[in-house]
């Protein structure tokens, strides 16, 4: 066995701010996604939310199988999941509580996000940059992996809490690598 | 479960530290700070006063925006006329009132969109917005200047919207002819402007009661022709200065950006003195700071001239026709006429200019020489746009186009305008 190591402050508090910024990525995008009835600042209805036609445009071997989900007649049902998703594993992160579980679902989503348009290389005028094979969905999954390996709910979050009302075991702030 | 004071104590201390080693309370912090999507559904609408503006008014929602709850209106046919309005756009049932008390009282609407007669707006105003509720209502703002007081007074009291309903405020060829020719000094300096609303007719609308015994005494007026052409009577109307003169003194002073400082005037009622009390025919001088003057003329017996806006300027004139055309000329007798295009379809406009012919006085010869027109034909969506507006600035607090400070300018002005004719004599405004 390993033994463990403790981590400097500043590196405890770089894990934690990472966690926080990814969580907070993941909540908003997540709570712009719920079906709330929202306008936008300049004053016109926002309207809803739907992972169709992401579904619908995806490419590589797992295509037919998001095409079939973006034309399943309980897409809606999907996408209030979907939104659910993004928002409790932002919260989860943010907060630090259940973090590892936040960290699996985030996960999760990427994963997905990743897996239904692996990029080619291909310039596409409708996108933000180019990429191949690592896009930022794939540079995100790999901070989240960070997130969960290094165990950063037992630096800060609302995790500690629990920690502590558990019988003396790990110390705080120490992580078995 | 018992803790001790130290207990509850030492736990609370322990969750605030908790938090405090994450920045998520800050980010949240900063997230308040900051506005991104504004929570809110459709804005939830009454109407009261469904007659032909009401109707036109209600006709013109869009679903996305507004959801209509409530009709009022005392009389019964209007209200029937309304349910098809809502029929006809696919829009479902509102309920029926004839109170506008009883409306606000039993309903759960955030605004009252209204369009009775005129004498009515004060009171239902104020009403409505003593009530909590956002007001868009129909121009001209009250009766007398006194009433549109108590509704600036009312609505910032209760700190609500009050939107007076001037079409040419939303209309996107308006919109483009101030943005691309008025505010860039196209026109040089502009002295004079006429304002023309020819008309051949009565104004009488014929109208039948909903019922052979229908009596509207109760809400003040005695007969049922009073209601139906309560724009005839001075005692329900300011007649053709407030119903027609003041939409265009409204665009007069948003685009020469300032409001008239007195008026002379004459006009009577020459043609129908039968059965009703209101001038048939006006002609209005108002003089506007830097010795610019707006001439407004208003009659009943020919409709050659039909309805426009001229604006002459040192560098060129423009004319806003029928609220569907723009033309601008440029000054000279080498001048051209420039048509700007109005895209419908959006809330903004296109202002596309290009030469078309030599210019001519006489408009109507030239548009019809000129056999393509420049401009489109189609009235812009004005008040659908007016409504989302409306919808917008109470959700999201975009800004409106005519509040109470420019409507109150508009009203005092055809108001005074009135008491010129009758006193004949030159009214400081």
């Amino acid at each position: 066995m390993m033994s463990p190591i403790r981590l400097s402050g500043p590196q405890q508090a770089t894990l934690v701010i990472l966690r926080t910024l990814v969580g907070w990525h993941f909540m908003y995008e997540g709570y712009t996604k719920l079906p709330i009835q929202a306008w936008s600042l300049s004053g016109a209805p926002l309207p809803p939310w739907s992972s169709a036609a992401y579904l619908k445009a995806a490419t590589g071997p797992l295509a037919p199988f998001f095409h079939w989900l973006g034309n399943a007649s309980w897409i809606g049902s999907l996408d209030v999941a979907i939104a659910i998703a993004l928002t409790a594993a932002g919260v989860s992160l943010m907060l630090g509580l259940c973090t590892q579980a936040g960290c699996g679902c985030a996960l999760a989503l990427l994963a997905t996000f990743y897996l239904a348009a692996v990029p080619t290389g291909s310039p596409d005028p409708r996108a933000e940059g180019t990429y191949l094979l690592i896009n930022k969905n794939l540079v995100e999954a790999a901070a989240v992996a960070v997130l969960f390996a290094f165990r950063t709910g037992s630096i800060a979050g609302l995790d500690r809490l629990r920690i502590r009302s558990r019988p003396p075991g790990v110390r705080e702030s120490e992580v078995t690598l | 479960m018992n803790l001790t004071p130290e207990q509850m104590d030492q736990g609370r201390r322990n969750f605030l530290k908790a938090l405090a080693g994450t920045p998520a309370l800050a980010a949240l912090g900063v997230a308040a700070g900051l506005r991104g999507p504004i929570p809110g559904g459709r804005v939830r609408l009454g109407f009261i006063g469904v007659g032909a503006q009401g109707r036109a008014q209600l006709g013109s929602v869009d679903s996305k925006y507004g959801d209509v709850r409530a009709l009022c209106d005392i009389n019964p046919a209007q209200l029937k006329l309304a349910d098809g309005v809502l029929a006809k756009n696919q829009l479902p049932p509102a309920r029926h009132y004839a109170d506008w008390r009883e409306m606000l009282q039993k309903e759960d609407i955030e605004a009252v969109i209204m369009a009775p007669p005129l004498w009515a707006h004060a009171d239902l105003a104020v009403g409505c917005l003593e009530a909590g509720k956002h007001v868009l209502c129909e121009k001209m703002m009250a009766w007398d200047v006194e009433g549109c007081q108590r509704m600036r007074a009312a609505a910032e009291r209760n700190r609500k919207i009050l939107e007076i309903g001037y079409q040419r405020n939303y209309n996107p060829m308006y919109q483009a002819a101030h943005e691309g020719i008025i505010k860039t000094g196209t026109l040089g300096d502009i002295y004079h402007v006429r304002l023309a609303w020819h008309r051949n007719g009565s104004w009488r609308r014929k109208g039948e009661p909903p019922t052979p015994d229908y009596d509207p005494s109760g809400w003040g007026y005695p007969t049922f022709d009073h209601l139906d052409n309560w724009r005839l009577y001075w005692k329900y109307s300011q007649g053709l200065m407030a119903e027609l003169a003041s939409h265009q003194i409204n665009a007069a002073n948003w685009f020469l950006g300032s409001t008239p400082e007195a008026v002379f005037a004459s006009g009577g009622l020459y043609r129908f003195p039968e059965n009703r009390e209101v001038f048939d025919h006006v002609y209005a001088t108002f003089e506007y700071p830097g010795g610019r003057t707006a001439l407004f003329s208003s009659i009943e017996s020919n409709a050659f001239d039909d309805y426009y806006e001229m604006y002459f300027g040192t560098k060129g004139t423009l004319i806003m026709l029928h609220e569907r055309e723009a033309l601008l000329f440029e000054d000279g007798g080498g001048g051209r006429q420039t048509g700007i295009e109005v895209t419908p379809a959006g809330p903004g406009a296109v202002a596309q200019t290009s030469e078309t012919m030599a210019a001519n006085t006489n408009q109507r010869a030239a548009r019809a020489g000129s056999g393509t027109g420049p401009s489109t034909s189609v009235r812009p969506p004005a008040t659908r746009f007016q409504m989302q507006r409306f919808c917008s600035a109470i959700r999201a607090g975009t800004p409106l186009a005519c509040g109470s400070a420019k409507a109150i300018a508009s009203a005092r002005a055809c108001i005074l305008a009135n008491e010129a004719v009758k006193t004949k004599a030159r009214v400081r405004i």
